[in-house]
């Protein structure tokens, strides 16, 4: 009996860990609405601007992280390294510049509390007040 | 005197401040690693028998800055192994963006003359070792002079064109004699387009094309003994040079398949019409991206000028043939070459390559292979 509830436990265990669920967040304040393709061209510096013409300001997680990788190849569709190999196209060509990278949610949810432009991803348990999924 | 210091020192904190606040500076890096060995007395891209590190080695460092909202300044420092690692300012310009999706950039800066071009030395932007030699290996890369981007999309498709506009100065080795080529007015115009897995790419650029070679001046001159027209013809001038190009891409991320067409034309001059391409594919297999490459380059075509010697008198006709064709000839090549390697993500920002080249000359009948290692590294 207490066998099966163990295996029970680990199973909710593993299946919550496989949920973990990155979701993609603003401040409160931005009322745009954002699909999957705009959040892609933002983190792929094609767009700076959100649809109500405020300037949009992606951060990273970094790049050692798993949610990273899961943003990289579930949002832009492409592995961490290709993600990387397209950034480096631009930055030597003076097209553009990757977006800043942090290392935690706490952190992502830090800046994008305090500035209507930031956008960022974090896991979905992470969530407070202070920023907005953003349903895709 | 006291409080004039402390005042001072309060301005200069602040302007200092300002300054910081104003100027931020990047400092980004590259770098290739690339050693060869061939497996005979061929030389291939610098590299024989024994192996070499230097050849298709480089180091860079770029530096850029924002002067202000709109304007930035870049410099690219590069170090190639095939000049003994000296450090040239190969790009030097600034960038002031118009708006969110026109910037112009002035001084000097790559010509978007392929489809990797701004990024072809940058090798851990793409697969290969090396980007394909047949068509990216050009004297006229880099411009002085201006380019407009503008960059949109509607739908689905993505579009970005350049406009460039300046002058073209660069020192070249033909059939191992000096030349130098200046291009002057060039002016082109190159379109990108991606629509999903789909990327398309097409380039046009023209301008008054003069290659100088001091070795062959003498040549020339003998030439215009016989026909002063006919020596104008061969020499190439204040030329119309004309350089076209296109590339097809189909991406569907665990594997690819690309190709790009280029053409290089100097009509009146003894200049070959000149025909390169690549065909190449792989798949992506986590780290792994391996990859097969096929390339050709075409300077073989029937001599021109041959009608024109046919209205000389017959006497001067064997000596100006000669001359006609000898001089052709310089500049005539036609080779195939066929690449296998693999590409491995050793961390997000370094790359090991390997690839095995074959390369077959149509001409000479020679055969050169080549197996390089590479490591490539972006900071």
């Amino acid at each position: 009996m207490l066998k099966k509830m163990l295996i029970a436990a680990t199973l909710l265990f593993a299946t919550s860990s496989v949920l973990a669920e990155l979701v993609v967040v603003v401040n409160p304040a931005n009322a745009n609405t954002l699909d999957s393709k705009t959040v892609q061209r933002i983190f792929l510096g094609k767009d700076k601007k959100f649809a109500d013409g405020n300037e949009s300001i992606a951060v990273n997680q970094s790049a050692d992280t798993q949610i990273r990788q899961d943003f990289d190849e579930a949002v832009l569709g492409r592995s961490s390294s290709q993600v990387s190999a397209y950034w480096s196209k631009l930055v030597f060509t003076g097209k553009g510049i990757p977006p800043k990278e942090v290392s935690s949610d706490a952190e992502v949810i830090d800046l994008v509390s305090k500035n209507p432009s930031v956008i960022g991803y974090i896991d979905r348990s992470s969530v407070t007040d202070a920023v907005k999924i953003v349903e895709m | 005197m006291n409080k004039l210091n402390k005042k001072l020192s309060v301005i200069t904190l602040a302007v200092l401040a300002t300054f910081q606040a104003q100027a931020e500076i990047r400092i980004n890096g590259f770098a290739n690693l690339t050693a060869g060995i061939t497996s005979s007395d061929e030389t291939l891209y610098g590299y024989d028998d024994s192996i070499g590190f230097a050849s298709q080695s480089l180091f860079a460092i770029q530096v850029s800055g924002d002067i202000s909202d709109k304007v930035t300044a870049t410099g690219q420092i590069v170090a190639r192994g095939d000049n003994d690692y000296a450090a040239d300012f190969e790009w030097a310009y600034f960038t002031y963006e118009a708006a969110d999706n026109i910037s112009m950039s002035a001084g000097r800066l790559r010509a978007p003359l392929f489809r990797y071009s701004a990024s072809s030395d940058v090798a851990y932007s793409y697969h290969w070792v090396v980007a394909p030699q047949s068509v990216y290996d050009v004297p006229f890369n880099n411009i002085d002079g201006i380019r407009v981007d503008y960059s949109g999309y509607t739908g689905d498709l993505e579009y970005t064109f350049q406009l460039t506009a300046g002058r073209i100065e660069s020192d070249f080795i033909l059939s191992g004699a000096t030349a130098s080529l200046t291009v002057d007015n060039t002016v082109g115009l190159s379109g990108d387009f991606v629509y999903n897995n789909w990327k398309f790419r097409g380039v046009y650029l023209t301008g008054k094309t003069t290659f100088d070679i001091p070795d062959l001046e003498p040549t020339f001159g003998l030439l215009s003994q016989l026909s002063a027209d006919l020596s104008e013809q061969l020499r190439a001038k204040d030329d119309t040079g004309v350089f076209y190009g296109g590339s097809i891409e189909y991406d569907a991320f665990d594997w690819f398949v690309a190709g790009e067409y280029t053409a290089v034309e100097v009509e009146n001059s003894f200049y070959p019409d000149e025909v390169n391409y690549y065909v190449t594919a792989g798949f992506r297999t986590g780290k792994w991206t391996p990859f097969v490459t096929y390339e050709k380059s075409d300077l073989n075509n029937t001599p021109k000028f041959l009608s024109d010697i046919s209205g000389l008198p017959a006497a001067f006709q064997p000596g100006a043939t000669q001359i006609v064709v000898g001089t052709q000839q310089l500049a005539v090549s036609e080779n195939n070459t066929i690449s296998v390697g693999t590409r491995y993500e050793l961390e997000t920002n370094i790359a090991l390559k390997a690839d095995v080249v074959k390369q077959s000359d149509d001409i000479g009948e020679l055969d050169s292979t080549l197996i390089r290692f590479a490591v490539n590294y972006v900071f």
